[in-house]
């Protein structure tokens, strides 16, 4: 049968009401219904979320503050990291210079007062007699208030503070940059030859020179002039010659010990006590006149 | 029959257009779904997760925690009041336990109110959408936000149980003065945990999220207290609880914590401890880094500093006839003069006080540290300091006060005047020291030049910018409570400068050390001069302007000085005792004088003197009577105060001075070859 236009409302009402219509009618409630009571249609939408969450971005305020605590957390890691690094490996430094070079600019590092000590008595006496008496070092450890040691830069200076259990400074020491530097020079033996050094340029002896007057000194001044023969004695290789500074600090004057060892040469620089020296100074003198420039180029013609 | 036709086809287009705009906003809907859900934020497993950032936790000196940045301290909801629980589900969503994620009838209702009821507009976020709202979403009011933060509902429903949902809930929500969360918010208001809530206690604080400011029950207790009604309302219309329960509740006393009056403590002093942390770490490590950080401060100190400091001020004011208050009609405040008071440890440079103004909450200027104020008379010590160790005096040398005009090169001649616009004649150094003489702060500054007492006050710790020109001696440059306190602590060491810090230690989440603080001294003033100085200086207290630290009964051996600007609009007093500095200043912020009702100024002797009076006496309080180290090479003696000779039994008006080896009085008779062609007074008029 053709469809064809209600025309009245009884025809209207007939076509509505049909069976067929009714059935869609009640299939489209019992849908709102049983969405109202079961939720179905905000379970499907949620589980289609749940699904797709792990492709969407980390994005919001919980995520932001999320992301700023695991910044914060790396910088910090970075920072703590940092210092033990540093905190480590001057704990392991065996020497001086090793410590300080350990030590960087507004990052000072925490020792503990016998490891400090240790680093101390590595020092040739000279040196740690400038850095702090024994005496005074001697009081401090044994009293038992010496518990860290804070070192840190200043400037090209170096700044020790020696702390007792609540961080309050029993004593402080400044090492002046041209100690460390000097430290450092000593703690290293420097490769080359004594010309590379032009503090030693004018009085370079040749090791049996320099050891003959040396034997011509008192007994008891030998010290003052090489403080730390064991330490040249330790050394591989042989002296061949030795170099007096020109300049005097402190009240100690710089030696050279030039150190061949194979094919290669190697400087070891020692202090010696300025009266002791000059003493020396004058025998190496004495016995050739005028100090010997050309050593090297008479020993290499050997 | 054509009437109906009409009839029937209008109802046809009707069921057309419907039909079709059905279809449409299915279409649309679907559209926006998926535009929606490109941007949707990820929803983080476990939920609970993300709540978990570490909380930077700051400490005083003691050990107590005074303050927690960040973070949020997370608790299973087994751990949290039944009450709680149903005062929260009752007044945010009571069929939390029945829907989906969204409650279906209440956002009909809401939809029918804000459509047809003009002026009105309903929310009605599920606790689920509020925790999917507080989690991702800014709190901009606009219909993709909203339709979003539903989409997240739905997931965050699928995805966890209620109970998983409601504790993530009640563990992030805002309850007001900084507490984030049940268990900080039970903590700060009833000093508790959150198990231990009672109804009454859990129902105000259910009411608090909705707006934690305006029911803050500190500020607005009755607000907060209706609020707990109808949190109490709302729990017995869900079946919660019976009314006779709700009005017991309603009833019970609320024993609030004091806690965020504690926590406010030290809230200038925590300023510019975050200051400087945001400086050395960034701001993002400082609030989300969970930082461990101790300070310097002593809360009981800091605690009596805020009350003396307050009481002062209020004492200041009937002083002075005016009050701070808000004008109820204009809603103007005014407000009465403003001070700071700072207290640093001698021997360490340590704060252990410091309040930068009458209330953190009207006004967060620091003025402690910030507040460039001139010191006045307060200055004096560093030219004295200057001139005893420059010119070769001693305490006992004879000046005579007298009108002094000073040539100043490029600029007109300087005549400062006394405070009291009269002169007494001769008079010893120490005695001028005590009834802080200008005329002969200006001889004095003459001769040792305003370069070397700006020397001494850097040496002291004194960093603000100083101006070199005579007038500095009498303290014409700005400088902060901080400074004045830290630098005079110098003099209670014997010369023995302590940098003034307040963070002693700082370590990670992890307790790993990230720095302390080494307390360190570094000699910056001859200690024999810095005696001379401080035996000055107790004069001051004992008889001088500063006297009335005595009067209020202040008994142990401390020394000071005053300070009072032109046009009274500075009052300062700044004194201490062997073991602590502390520097009170007083005054309007801007342009005002301090006048009391009889029209005559106010001095730091009766503005600031009685505040640290009034600190000092409980700071020290059981404190042993600890003495000034007098250095081996002074000697102390007795002298008459205007002629400067040796005291015997018929002197009237002996002084005690204290002279450095080499220094006799037999010199001041004689007068000094340095400076005779000065004011000090030679013998022609003496007995």
């Amino acid at each position: 049968m053709e469809w064809y236009e209600p025309r009245d409302f009884r025809e209207w009402a007939k076509r509505l009401f049909a069976i067929r219509h009714l059935v869609l009618i009640l299939f489209i409630l019992s849908i709102f219904i049983s969405e109202l009571r079961f939720d179905w249609f905000e379970q499907t939408v949620g589980s289609y979320l749940v699904a797709t969450n792990s492709k969407r971005p980390e994005s919001g305020a919980i995520w932001e503050i999320g992301h700023r605590t695991i910044t914060a957390r790396k910088t910090l890691d970075k920072i703590v990291t940092d210092r033990q690094f540093l905190q480590r490996e001057a704990r392991g430094a065996t020497t001086f210079t090793q410590m300080v070079l350990n030590i960087l600019p507004n990052k000072g590092i925490m020792l503990s007062s016998e490891r400090f000590r240790k680093i101390y008595l590595t020092l040739p006496q000279t040196i740690a007699q400038k850095i702090a008496s024994p005496f005074e070092m001697l009081r401090l450890f044994s009293d038992g208030s010496w518990v860290r040691t804070y070192l840190e830069k200043a400037g090209d200076d170096l700044k020790i503070y020696l702390l007792n259990a609540h961080n309050r400074v029993l004593k402080e020491l400044e090492i002046p940059s041209d100690l460390i530097q000097y430290i450092e020079r000593v703690d290293m033996a420097l490769t080359g030859t004594l010309e590379d050094l032009p503090s030693f340029e004018n009085r370079i002896y040749s090791a049996a020179h320099f050891f003959a007057a040396l034997r011509s000194l008192p007994q008891e001044d030998l010290r003052s002039v090489v403080s730390q023969p064991e330490m040249l004695l330790s050394m591989p290789g042989h002296i061949v010659r030795v170099g007096i500074s020109d300049e005097a600090v402190s009240g100690f004057i710089e030696l050279g010990f030039e150190i061949e060892d194979g094919t290669k040469r190697k400087v070891i620089l020692l202090q010696g006590r300025e009266w002791a020296v000059w003493t020396l100074r004058s025998y190496l003198e004495e016995k050739e006149g005028e100090p010997n420039t050309n050593v090297k180029s008479q020993n290499d013609r050997m | 029959m054509a009437h109906t036709a009409i009839i029937i086809r209008m109802l046809r287009i009707v069921f057309y257009v419907a039909l079709a705009l059905s279809s449409f906003a299915a279409l649309a809907g679907i559209g926006i779904f998926f535009v929606a859900v490109k941007d949707l934020p990820r929803v983080p497993e476990p939920l609970i997760r993300i709540i978990e950032t570490p909380p930077t936790e700051i400490y005083a000196a003691t050990g107590e925690k005074i303050m927690v940045i960040g973070g949020r301290e997370f608790i299973p909801l087994s751990r949290v009041s039944q009450h709680f629980i149903q005062a929260v589900v009752a007044t945010e969503d009571h069929r939390f336990w029945e829907h989906h994620g969204i409650d279906k009838l209440r956002t009909l209702k809401a939809l029918w109110i804000t459509l047809f009821k003009p002026g009105k507009v309903q929310g009605a976020s599920t606790i689920t959408q509020q925790l999917s709202k507080n989690l991702f979403f800014s709190f901009k009011r606009r219909y993709m936000r909203k339709f979003r933060e539903l989409l997240v509902a739905l997931q965050i429903e699928s995805q966890y149980s209620k109970r998983e949902i409601l504790e993530a809930y009640i563990n992030q929500i805002p309850i007001g003065v900084g507490a984030h969360g049940i268990e900080q918010g039970a903590r700060t208001f009833f000093g508790k945990p959150a198990s231990e809530l009672t109804l009454a206690e859990s129902a105000l604080l259910a009411g608090l999220p909705k707006s934690p400011t305006r029911y803050n029950p500190y500020i607005h207790y009755d607000r907060a207290k209706k609020r707990q009604r109808v949190v109490l309302l709302r729990m017995v219309a869900v079946g919660y609880i019976t009314q006779a329960m709700a009005d017991r509740a309603s009833y019970a006393e609320l024993n609030l914590q004091k806690l965020p009056a504690r926590a406010r403590t030290g809230s200038y002093f925590l300023d510019i401890v975050v200051k400087s942390l945001e400086e050395r770490y960034g701001p993002n490590v400082v609030h989300h880094g969970g930082l461990k950080v101790t300070t310097t401060i002593d809360p009981q100190l800091q605690s009596q500093a805020i009350k003396s400091l307050q009481k002062g001020l209020i004492e200041l004011e009937k002083m002075m006839g005016v009050h701070t208050k808000t004008n109820e009609s204009s809603g103007e405040k005014v407000v009465g003069p403003q001070g700071a008071l700072v207290a640093v440890e001698t021997n360490s440079g340590a704060i252990k006080a410091l309040v930068g103004g009458r209330d953190y909450s009207e006004t967060e200027y620091n003025r402690a540290v910030e507040n460039k104020r001139l010191p006045g008379s307060g200055f004096k010590p560093f030219l004295y300091y200057t001139a005893l160790e420059k010119l070769d005096i001693n305490p006992a040398t004879v000046f005579i006060d007298q009108p002094v005009t000073i040539p100043v090169i490029g600029a007109e001649d300087w005549s400062p005047r006394n405070f009291g616009l009269k002169h007494e004649g001769p008079m010893i150094l120490k005695r001028a020291l005590m009834k802080s003489v200008n005329s002969i702060a200006a001889q004095l500054v003459e001769k040792t030049g305003p370069e070397e007492v700006i020397r001494t006050a850097r040496c002291s710790g004194i960093k603000s910018q100083l101006k070199p020109v005579y007038s500095v001696a009498l303290g014409t440059s700005g400088v902060s409570p901080l400074e004045m306190a830290s630098s005079f602590a110098t003099f209670a060491t014997g010369g023995v400068r302590h940098e003034a810090f307040w963070i002693s230690r700082v370590e990670d989440a992890l307790g790993r050390v990230l720095e302390e603080h080494i307390v360190g001294g570094k000699r910056s003033l001859d200690v024999s001069l810095v005696y001379q100085l401080v035996d000055m200086m107790r004069g001051v207290v004992d008889e001088g302007t500063g006297s009335i630290v005595r009067r209020l009964g202040f008994d142990l051996p401390a020394a000071g000085k005053t300070g009072t600007t032109d046009g009274y609009y500075d009052a300062w007093f700044t004194g201490f005792t062997p073991t602590l500095s502390t520097s009170v200043w007083v005054g309007y912020d801007k342009g005002e004088g301090l006048w009391d009702t009889r029209g005559m100024g106010i001095t730091g002797g009766h503005g600031a003197a009685p505040i640290w009076a009034d600190f000092m006496i409980k700071a020290t309080d059981g404190e042993p009577h600890r003495e000034f180290v007098i250095p081996s090479d002074i000697r102390l003696e007795r002298v008459d105060l205007i002629t400067g000779y040796k005291a015997n039994d018929s002197t009237l008006n002996p002084m005690r001075i204290a002279l450095r080896e080499g220094q006799n009085l037999y010199e001041n008779i004689v007068g000094d070859e340095t400076l005779n062609d000065s004011t000090i007074l030679f013998p022609s008029w003496a007995p």
